[in-house]
């Protein structure tokens, strides 16, 4: 069981996969957009994603768990 | 130095079908505008009358000449879309690029016999001394192709006078022989006065049968002596010299071969010319790529089409830079210099063509937390700070001891702004860093990916560097200005929008107003408008990128004016540690 953090803080610019979704390490799940960038977030590691805790629009801190990866 | 270079640490890592599947539109999009540069670029070899009429005069087109002249596969064009003058039809009347003759690079460049039989037009003398420059930085020959039939009369007010007009190439083919720089010139058809002049100052003249050369051509001859006026009995006398005249012009073949012997040679075929040319450029000094190679070259190991997945249209989105460059060098391999300092920049040494190069880039996205150090507000990619500017500075002067080439790569907003980024010296380290680049007299080439903005796009190798950059690129993506538009029109009209406001006064035109600013800067800053007004030399395909890399590197090494020993380099020392 693995947790994707937001690297900051920011508005949850898109969300790239779903629940269920098989992702491997590096790959884009998650778009944050702060200081004026649309900031690609990637996966820390490979699995299944198991819950997303956010959608798109929702402000998030940094540190925030974004989803659920096992 | 074997050891360093013949095996350096690999990088970028495959394209995921994730992000491939991401990134279609953006594909689409970028493939759009590259549509439409080549479009345009069509359209100006097209220019004038059509290459089937030449041909039927007995002529090949300025294209053709180049198609002979220019080994197969080397040709690499700058300022296709060069108009800073807004000509109608699109031109400056000079084709130019880099390119290999006999197997020597050098800048090629040729007046368009097909429009106003190669006449000076306005914006032409700017494009001719970007070729200069670049022959002078690159240390390699200039090839002419001369057909010019001297200054349209009807617009000589445009570009005929002043310290950067027509008159002043003809300076700089001194300026480059005096720097060890020869200037071959094909000459072909009638040159008259600046045609003329275009003829005579190169290094080696190789003339056509038919090509003539004169101070004077024969319409100013049969017409000087204004008498104030024109009457019947005077345009009788003009018209039987004309006549004249025009069965034999000043300054033919025969004069400039058997009289004056300024013609090294007088060719009957059109080839015939530039077979001497393809002779004179194997007399040129030239070092064998290998003399300088500190590795066998190698393809990037990842493939170019992939350039398309990564580099996002969009100028929101965030991507990595080393994957982009990755797909650029040889074997995919690099070694990074310092980084673990000034996150926001990537400079490190690659191989191009297995000749060892510079880079620096601005990364993109988020940086490590807690930096910048000296600011208590996040950093982000793209975006100029301290240590970056600092690491700039010291790579390019280690560049310049160890006489390494250096590619610029620019996707930049900007320097860090406010109180605290003064007192952390920005403004100091910026202007350092200009120092820095103008002190290693280093060729230079810059790459603007997307955005070249403020004065980040002038410290980072920009074009503003005349004397070190030696072209600049443009992509599908690029966008250059001093700063977004709607940043432009805040800045412009926040404080009238306050004295409206406390005056009671509608808001609407304001708005209105702050919209046309915002979209005045997105047109004047598309990738076309770039290359007509000369922000960058050309504007090039993400899929093509690659052979500019080449062709600079070859370039630069070809017959650099000081060299260092490969094995008493000292930057890949300092990276490795």
């Amino acid at each position: 069981m693995a947790e994707i953090l937001a690297p900051l803080a920011g508005k949850v610019w898109e969300v790239l996969v779903e629940v269920g979704a098989k992702i491997e390490e590096d790959d884009e799940v998650l778009i944050i957009e702060a200081l004026k960038m649309e900031n690609t977030v990637y996966a820390s590691s490979g699995g299944t994603v198991k819950e997303i805790k956010v959608k798109k629009g929702d402000s998030v801190e940094d540190g925030a768990v974004l989803m659920i990866v096992e | 130095m074997r050891p360093y270079f013949e095996r350096m640490p690999g990088f970028g890592k495959p394209l995921k079908e994730n992000r491939i599947a991401r990134s279609k539109d953006s594909r689409a999009s970028l493939e759009a505008v590259e549509a439409e540069i080549a479009a345009a670029r069509k359209a100006k070899e097209e220019v004038g009358i059509p290459a089937a009429k030449i041909n039927e005069r007995g002529s090949m087109t300025v294209w053709q000449r180049l198609e002979y002249l220019v080994d197969p596969g080397t040709w690499q064009p700058l300022h296709s879309l060069y108009n800073p003058a807004e000509n109608k039809d699109g031109t400056t009347n000079v084709v130019d690029g880099l390119g290999k003759i006999s197997g020597r690079w050098a800048v090629i460049i040729g007046f368009d016999n097909k429009l106003l039989a190669g006449a000076w037009i306005p914006g032409q003398a700017e494009n001719i001394l970007r070729v200069t420059n670049l022959a002078r930085r690159l240390h390699i020959p200039l090839v002419w192709l001369v057909n010019c039939s001297g200054v349209s009369l009807a617009e000589q007010e445009k570009f005929y006078a002043g310290r950067r007009s027509s008159g002043t190439p003809f300076f700089r083919h001194a300026e480059l022989q005096q720097a060890g720089v020869p200037v071959l010139a094909g000459i072909y058809g009638t040159n008259p006065a600046g045609g003329g002049y275009q003829g005579i100052t190169p290094t080696i003249l190789i003339a056509h049968k038919d090509a003539n050369i004169a101070v004077g051509g024969a319409g100013i001859v049969s017409g000087m002596s204004p008498k104030g006026g024109f009457d019947t009995e005077g345009l009788e006398q003009l018209i039987a010299v004309t006549r004249d005249f025009k069965e034999r012009p000043p300054g033919r073949a025969e004069i400039h071969y058997n009289d004056t012997g300024f013609f090294t040679r007088v060719c009957d075929e059109e080839k015939g010319v530039l077979d001497g040319i393809k002779e004179y450029m194997r007399m040129i000094p030239a070092y064998d790529p290998a003399f300088f190679r500190v590795a066998e070259p190698a393809a990037p190991k990842l493939a170019a089409d992939e350039l398309y997945h990564l580099l996002p249209f969009n100028q929101k989105e965030t991507y990595s830079f080393e994957e982009l460059l990755a797909r650029l060098v040889d074997g995919s391999e690099h070694m990074e210099f310092r980084p673990e300092y000034g996150p926001e920049i990537y400079a490190g040494l690659v191989k191009i063509d297995g000749m060892a190069i510079g880079v620096i880039g601005n990364r993109q996205g988020l940086l490590p937390k807690g930096y910048p150090e000296y600011a208590d507000y996040p950093g982000i990619g793209g975006k100029l700070y301290r240590q970056g500017l600092t690491k700039m500075s010291e790579f390019v002067t280690h560049c310049g001891r160890d006489r390494i080439p250096v590619i610029w790569f620019q996707d930049t907003s900007g320097i860090d702004v406010g109180d605290t980024a003064e007192r952390a010296e920005l403004l100091g380290l910026g202007s350092t860093l200009i120092y820095s680049i103008q002190q290693v007299d280093l060729p230079m080439m810059l790459v603007v990916l997307r955005k070249g903005s403020a004065a980040a796009h002038y410290i980072m190798g920009g074009p503003n560097a005349n004397r070190q950059n030696a072209f600049t690129l443009g992509t599908a993506a690029t966008e250059i200005y001093v700063m977004h538009g709607e940043t432009a029109a805040v800045a412009t009209y926040a404080r009238r929008a306050v004295k409206e406001k406390d005056s009671g006064k509608p808001l609407e035109p304001i708005a209105q107003k702050m919209n046309e600013i915002a979209q005045k800067y997105y047109d004047t800053s598309r990738p076309a408008y770039c290359a007509r007004h000369g922000f960058v030399d050309e504007i090039v395909d993400l899929k093509a990128l690659r052979g500019y890399l080449q062709a600079f590197a070859g370039a630069a090494y070809q017959n650099p004016t000081s060299t260092c020993p490969r094995h008493l380099l000292l930057l890949p020392r300092l990276i490795r540690g």
